[in-house]
C-alpha cells in the first residue's frame, strides 16, 4: 500500500536522483534539511573515505590483515545512517559498511581495534578485519559467510513487532548476497509477517570478480521486492540525499507498521574487492575511471557550495581535522595492546565447561 | 502424578515455560493450528496466539535464522524443525550465526535459543526421515546438544535449555515419541544439562547410550543379566556439555564399556566418547572399548530396525568385550 503522502515510486526503471552531476536539486519536493544535517553528511562521506584510505595504510604497514574498500560507497552509506536512530534502531551490516558505522557513531577507534585485533576491540579480536560490531549501538556483529545475517535481521525485526518496541531493522549486504538462499527466506519470511525492516543492496556491481549481468538475468535487485510483497526502490547510491531520503521513507514505513522495503543503493567499488583480489583482470581501468568521475563526495561538494555551505579551503580545513582525529584514534587503538591468546575460550559458551578448561590448560603450557 | 509420553512431555514444557516467560516463542512450520505434524505444539495457538506460536514459511534458513536474531533481540526462541534430516537448509545459520554469536562478538551478543527437532529411526521413513545428525552440532563449538530418551529426562532438559543462555539443539528420538509412558511429576522441576543418568547399576559392564538406543541397552542389560552378566547402563542424555565423570566412574568400576548410539560410527559421538574412556582410562580396562553403531550406510527403509543397534547386535559386543 504505498500512500499518497509518499514521496517515492516504487519499481522505477531509472534510478532515483535527486541531485544532479552538476550538484543541482533536481527532486520535485522542497528540502527539508539542516544545514547542520548536510554538513554531517558531508563529513561522514569524506571521514569514510579518508578510513578507507588510511587502512590500505596500515595494510601496508602490517598493522592489519585485511580490508575491504569502501571508496565509492559513501553516499549510501551516510545517507542510510542519518536515517536511522542509532541506538535504538539494529543494524545487520556487512563487511564493506565502515562509512556507515561511523557516521551512526561507532567510535572509530574501536574500528580500529577491530581492524588490528587489539583489546580495545569489544568483539575482543575473535574475527578477522572489517568484521565489527557492537552491541551497545546495536551493530550485529559481522559475520563472513554472504547473507547469512540477513535472516537473523529478520528474526530481530520480528521480536519489535511483537514486543511493539517500535524499533526498525536495517541491514545492507552487497548484490552477491541476493544470490543466496537464505536472503531469499529472509525477504519471503520478513514479507509474510510485515516485519519492521529495511532490505539495502549496496549493488557496486561485483561480486569479487563476477558482474551483476552474471549474478541475475533481473535488470535490477528492486524488483525482486515485487515477489516478496513489497515496495522495492531503485536509488542513485552515489546521490547522498537520494539515498538519505529514500532510506528514511523506508524507515518510516517499517516504522509505521507498513512492513518492509528493498532499497537498491547503485554503487561502485573503486578499489578491489579486498585487499586479497587484483581487479584489473575483471574490469578495465577505463571503467573504473568512468565511475570515479561520478564521485559522490564532489557531487555533494557542488551542491553544498551552490547554497553557500562548502569552499575549497573549508574542504581541505574538514579533511585535515578528519585525518588528525583518525591518527588519534588509530594510536589509541594500538596503543591498547595485543589481545592475549587465553582469551580464545572465553565466550564460547554463557558457562564454563569442563573440556574448554581442560584445553586451555593444554595453552597455557605452551605458552 | 500423571503419565506421561515423550510428546506429552515436550508440550507441557513448551507449556510451562511460555506461561513462566513470555520472551518464550514457538516458531516452526505447522507449530500453529496444527500443533505440528507430531503434535508436539498442540493447544499453544490457542492457549498463547499467534505473536508467540509463530507458522512460518517452508524454509529452515529462516527458521532458524530468525530465531538467531529474536535471541539476539531479548525472546526466547524455541524452533521446531519439523525432522533432523530438514535441518541442512538451515545448517549454515545454525553453525555459522547461531553457534558462533557468542564468540564473534565477544560476548556482546547471545543466541539463548532451542531447535528441537524430532531425530533418529524406526518409524519406517527412509534416509530422509530418520537419520541422527547430532555429531554435525557436537563438532561445533557454540551449540549445546541434548538427547533425552524418556518423558521425564524430556521435560527436565527441555525446561532447562529454554532457560539457557546458550544455543540448545534438541534432538528427539522419535520412534520413542508415544512408545514409553511413564509417570511425571506434577510438581515444576528441572534437569541440569551435562548429567548423565544411570539407568541400571551392574558391575560386569557400561553400556553407554543415549535417545533412541538406550531402550535397546536396557533390554539388552536384562538380557545379559539372564546369563548372569551385570551391565550398568549410561544414559549420557547431554553430549554437550557431556558428563564425562560419570562415565569414567562407571567404566573405572566395570572395566568394560560399550558405547551404543543410533548414528552412523565414523567421526561419531560415539567415537568421543570411547576415545576418551581409552585415554584416561587405559590402565583399568579389560578389553577395548566398542562402538556400537548404525552403520555407515545411508539409512535404509528396509531394513529399517536392523540399521540400528539392535539388542543382538550390542550382546554380540558385549559377548567379545567379555570374552577379551
Amino acid at each position: 500500500m504505498i500512500k499518497d503522502t509518499w514521496k517515492f515510486q516504487p519499481f522505477t526503471e531509472e534510478p532515483i536522483r535527486l541531485i544532479d552531476e552538476e550538484g543541482n536539486w533536481i527532486a520535485d519536493f522542497p528540502l527539508d534539511l539542516s544545514e547542520e544535517t548536510l554538513k554531517k553528511l558531508y563529513r561522514d562521506m569524506v571521514r569514510g573515505r579518508l578510513l578507507d584510505e588510511r587502512y590500505q595504510i596500515i595494510l601496508r604497514q602490517g598493522k592489519t590483515s585485511f580490508v575491504a574498500p569502501s571508496s565509492g560507497h559513501e553516499a549510501t552509506q551516510a545517507g542510510m545512517a542519518q536515517a536511522i536512530r542509532p541506538g535504538f534502531d539494529w543494524l545487520f551490516p556487512y563487511y564493506r559498511d565502515k562509512t556507515l558505522l561511523a557516521a551512526i557513531g561507532y567510535p572509530v577507534e574501536m574500528l580500529y581495534a577491530q581492524m588490528m585485533a587489539t583489546r580495545l576491540d569489544p568483539n575482543k579480536g575473535r574475527q578477522m578485519p572489517e568484521h565489527p560490531g557492537l552491541k551497545e549501538l546495536n551493530v550485529y556483529t559481522v559475520a563472513s559467510p554472504i547473507a547469512s545475517h540477513v535472516p537473523p535481521a529478520v528474526g530481530a525485526a520480528i521480536s519489535m513487532k511483537i514486543q511493539g518496541t517500535g524499533q526498525v531493522v536495517l541491514t545492507t549486504f552487497g548484490d552477491g548476497a541476493t544470490s543466496e538462499g537464505d536472503w531469499h527466506a529472509a525477504l519471503n519470511f520478513a514479507g509474510a509477517q510485515g516485519a519492521p525492516i529495511v532490505f539495502a543492496a549496496e549493488n557496486n556491481r561485483y561480486a569479487i570478480s563476477v558482474n551483476f549481468e552474471k549474478q541475475s538475468g533481473s535488470p535490477r535487485i528492486a524488483d525482486k521486492a515485487h515477489a516478496y510483497g513489497f515496495p522495492g526502490y531503485h536509488v542513485d547510491g552515489m546521490d547522498v540525499l537520494a539515498s538519505y531520503y529514500v532510506a528514511r521513507e523506508a524507515v518510516e514505513r517499517a516504522r509505521a507498521g507498513l512492513g518492509p522495503s528493498l532499497v537498491e543503493f547503485l554503487v561502485y567499488r573503486y578499489g578491489p574487492h579486498s585487499s586479497a583480489d587484483d581487479d584489473r583482470v575483471y574490469r578495465s581501468r577505463e571503467e573504473v575511471e568512468f565511475w570515479r568521475k561520478k564521485d559522490p563526495i564532489p557531487r555533494f561538494e557542488r551542491f553544498l557550495e551552490k547554497r553557500g555551505l562548502w569552499t575549497p579551503e573549508e574542504g581541505e580545513r574538514l579533511r585535515e581535522a578528519i585525518k588528525a582525529e583518525l591518527l588519534e584514534a588509530e594510536a589509541k587503538a594500538e596503543a591498547a595492546g595485543e589481545v592475549p591468546p587465553e582469551w580464545m575460550f572465553d565466550d564460547v559458551y554463557a558457562t564454563p565447561y569442563w573440556l574448554l578448561e581442560e584445553q586451555k590448560q593444554i595453552l597455557l603450557s605452551e605458552l | 502424578m500423571a503419565v506421561l509420553n515423550i510428546v506429552q512431555a515436550v508440550k507441557r514444557a513448551l507449556d510451562e515455560e511460555m506461561a513462566r516467560d513470555e520472551r518464550v516463542v514457538v516458531l516452526g512450520e505447522d507449530v500453529g493450528k496444527r500443533g505440528g505434524v507430531f503434535l508436539a505444539t498442540e493447544g499453544l495457538y490457542q492457549k498463547y496466539g499467534p505473536d508467540r506460536v509463530i507458522d512460518t514459511p517452508l524454509a529452515e534458513a529462516a527458521i532458524i535464522g530468525a530465531a538467531v536474531g529474536m535471541a539476539a533481540h531479548g525472546l526466547r526462541p524455541v524452533a521446531e524443525i519439523q525432522f533432523a534430516d530438514y535441518v541442512f537448509p538451515g545448517f549454515d545459520q545454525l553453525v555459522s550465526q547461531g553457534a558462533k554469536l557468542r564468540y564473534r562478538s565477544g560476548g556482546q551478543f547471545a543466541a539463548p535459543m532451542v531447535v528441537r527437532m524430532p531425530s533418529g529411526g524406526g518409524v519406517k521413513g527412509g534416509h530422509h526421515h530418520s537419520q541422527s545428525p547430532e555429531a554435525y552440532f557436537t563438532h561445533t563449538a557454540g551449540l549445546k546438544v541434548v538427547v533425552p530418551s524418556t518423558p521425564t529426562d524430556t521435560l527436565g532438559l527441555l525446561k532447562t535449555a529454554i532457560r539457557d543462555d546458550d544455543p540448545v539443539v534438541f534432538m528427539e528420538p522419535k520412534r520413542l515419541y508415544r512408545a514409553i509412558k511413564e509417570e511425571v511429576p506434577d510438581e515444576e522441576f528441572t534437569i541440569p544439562l551435562g548429567k548423565a543418568k544411570v539407568r541400571r547399576e551392574g558391575t560386569d559392564l557400561t553400556l553407554i547410550a543415549y535417545g533412541g538406543p538406550t531402550v535397546e541397552a536396557m533390554q539388552a542389560a536384562e538380557e545379559l543379566e539372564k546369563v548372569g552378566v551385570s551391565a550398568e547402563v549410561v544414559d549420557l542424555r547431554s553430549l554437550v556439555p557431556w558428563d564425562k565423570e560419570a562415565v569414567l566412574e562407571s567404566v573405572a568400576k566395570t572395566g568394560r564399556a560399550l558405547v551404543i548410539a543410533e548414528a552412523p560410527r565414523t567421526s561419531s559421538f560415539a567415537s568421543e566418547v570411547a576415545a576418551t574412556i581409552m585415554e584416561e582410562l587405559l590402565d583399568q580396562l579389560l578389553a577395548p572399548v566398542y562402538r556400537v553403531t548404525g552403520f555407515d550406510t545411508p539409512y535404509p527403509y528396509v531394513p529399517d530396525r536392523q540399521y540400528m543397534p539392535t539388542v543382538t547386535r550390542i550382546l554380540n559386543f558385549a559377548k567379545k568385550a567379555l570374552d577379551y
